[in-house]
């Protein structure tokens, strides 16, 4: 684990440089230690497949203070409670008016639209991290078979519940947004709702299936 | 009640920003120039915040239908309250049945009417800003459209309050970004560094029409990654002003609307100099001027102290 300044006021800390099960674990636990101390010095933690930024408050504290403090109560980190992962299963419709690259995949991967499908839908999916955007789930990890790049141009405008993969990850556009990913399906299920917490379906560790309809 | 009378190019509500669900993707989408939103809750008494309505575009325009304390703060405007001019950064008084008026922004791009009352919007996540791009918060979730009518309750009297002239910024040209090192920038080839900050070199970018309250997208010489290095990173949480570099190289400075980024960091734009983003405007000029940390320290301490002599 490596702790580092990020911006001003942000602190990095790096907890491997893959995308693994183990790094996603270590990222998992130490976000929710974070949580469970509720210091008011700490504004916002984003954890993601590798990192976990904390966004702290400068009037409060700094770097040194911050990070001295938090470390001091490194004992608890095995002992504190962890979620469990909440299973989701999500309706897709793949193909056609809903996954406009799905072609390309096809092309790319050379395999028919059925086992795109088949692949996609064949595996369980981690959430690593949550956001760009509200709710946004980036999932992972692909089936090699399915690895394509992003588009060179991202699009200005992905509709609101498109399916789309990138390299090892797939996600869902929770809201109508800008994005680069191949989209290939889209899902009727809401993924943010600002009316009720918890807002978001999905937080980090769930476990998700897609199924085709 | 007030009545939108003229919306203007882009105008909503947005307070201190809508923070501690980053974890989940929601950004906290505040006013942008947070030195003229802060003053602008000063003036009118409110230290803690409130909701407030930022604008950007000439002839904005509201009616009131009761005596009422406002101020305008950000981009110098000319504004009228009913036919009487009014003064930036300085409290105003807008009679029953007038409207204000703001003719045009003549330095700066964004400005920020507050009133001494509290604008009547149900707060989402704990913030009443409006996230544009997820239509919520704010008014309904969308920016304001003529005939709107916006409730405002516990109204009182602001009194008199100005902010002192030599602590208004100057969002004139040319703008120069200061920026601290990014994560990423031993990525980047010695020669688009040494172009980007040392003399002799081509280090203005222009601001192109594809910018807005997400992020800043610059144009300008692509800057090269080093020949064989990765460009792209593993997706992770990112914070205002980070400068990102997608593959194409022109760079993108990072506002407040996105926790994650998967793009090459170069930099990040210190926060002394970050409410000056909120007033680039297309085919704006801009410039980063590497600076250590210390620096960037001794730079919003200094900005500090301006927060401090705000008002006596």
């Amino acid at each position: 684990m490596n702790w580092a300044r990020y911006g001003e006021e942000g602190i990095r800390i790096v907890f491997g440089n893959t995308v693994s099960a183990d790094v996603h674990e270590k990222v998992r636990r130490y976000y929710f230690f974070l949580k469970s101390l509720r210091l008011q010095e700490i504004i916002d933690i984003i954890p993601s497949f590798t990192t976990c930024i904390i966004h702290f408050n400068d009037q409060l504290t700094d770097f040194d203070t911050l990070i001295a403090h938090v470390r001091e109560k490194e004992g608890d980190l095995q002992k504190i409670d962890i979620p469990t992962p909440v299973s989701h299963t999500i309706p897709v419709m793949y193909g056609g008016q809903y996954g406009p690259d799905m072609e390309f995949v096809c092309s790319y991967a050379g395999l028919a639209p059925d086992e795109i499908i088949e692949i996609h839908a064949g595996t369980v999916y981690t959430v690593f991290a949550v956001g760009f955007i509200p709710g946004f789930p980036y999932m992972g990890t692909l089936d090699k078979r399915l690895f394509v790049p992003r588009l060179e141009t991202p699009r200005l405008k992905v509709n609101e519940g498109s399916v789309g993969i990138a390299q090892y990850q797939t996600g869902i556009y929770s809201f109508e947004s800008p994005g680069g990913w191949r989209i290939i399906g889209k899902t009727d299920r809401m993924l943010f709702d600002h009316r009720q917490e918890p807002y978001s379906l999905m937080k980090i560790g769930d476990q998700v299936r897609f199924v085709p309809v | 009640m007030m009545e939108i009378v003229n919306p203007a190019w882009l105008s909503m509500v947005v307070d201190g920003g809508r923070y501690g669900h980053a974890d989940i993707g929601v950004p906290p989408s505040p006013a942008l120039d947070r030195y003229a939103y802060t003053a602008l809750c000063r003036l009118l008494g409110y230290a803690a915040g409130i909701a407030a309505i930022e604008v950007i575009g000439n002839d904005f325009s509201l009616k009131v239908d009761r005596d009422l304390s406002c101020a305008i703060t950000g981009a110098r405007v000319t504004a009228f309250a009913g036919s009487m001019p009014v003064a930036p950064w300085k409290v105003f008084m807008a009679k029953a049945g007038s409207t204000i008026r703001v003719k045009e922004a003549i330095e700066g791009l964004r400005y920020y009417i507050g009133f001494s009352g509290i604008i009547d919007v149900a707060k989402v996540a704990g913030s009443c800003t409006t996230n544009l791009e997820c239509r919520f918060g704010g008014y309904f979730g969308r920016p304001f459209l003529k005939g709107d009518r916006i409730a405002l309750k516990d109204v009182r009297d602001a009194g008199e309050r100005a902010i002192d002239e030599s602590l208004i910024p100057s969002m004139k040209a040319p703008h120069i970004l200061r920026i601290i090192d990014g994560e990423e920038r031993d990525r980047f080839s010695p020669e688009t560094l040494k172009s980007l900050f040392e003399k002799g070199g081509d280090p203005w970018y222009k601001v192109t029409t594809k910018t807005n309250r997400t992020g800043i997208r610059l144009e300008g010489r692509p800057l090269e990654f080093r020949k064989g290095t990765e460009q792209s990173i593993i997706s992770e949480g990112i914070l205002p002003g980070v400068v990102q570099v997608p593959g194409g190289g022109q760079p993108i400075i990072v506002l407040y609307e996105r926790t994650i980024g998967g793009y090459a960091r170069i930099g990040h734009v210190i926060k002394a100099d970050r409410d000056l983003l909120a007033h680039l405007k297309p085919l704006d000029k801009v410039r980063f001027q590497r600076i250590t940390r210390g620096e960037a320290e001794r730079l919003w301490n200094e900005k500090t102290t301006q927060y401090y002599n705000m008002l006596p």
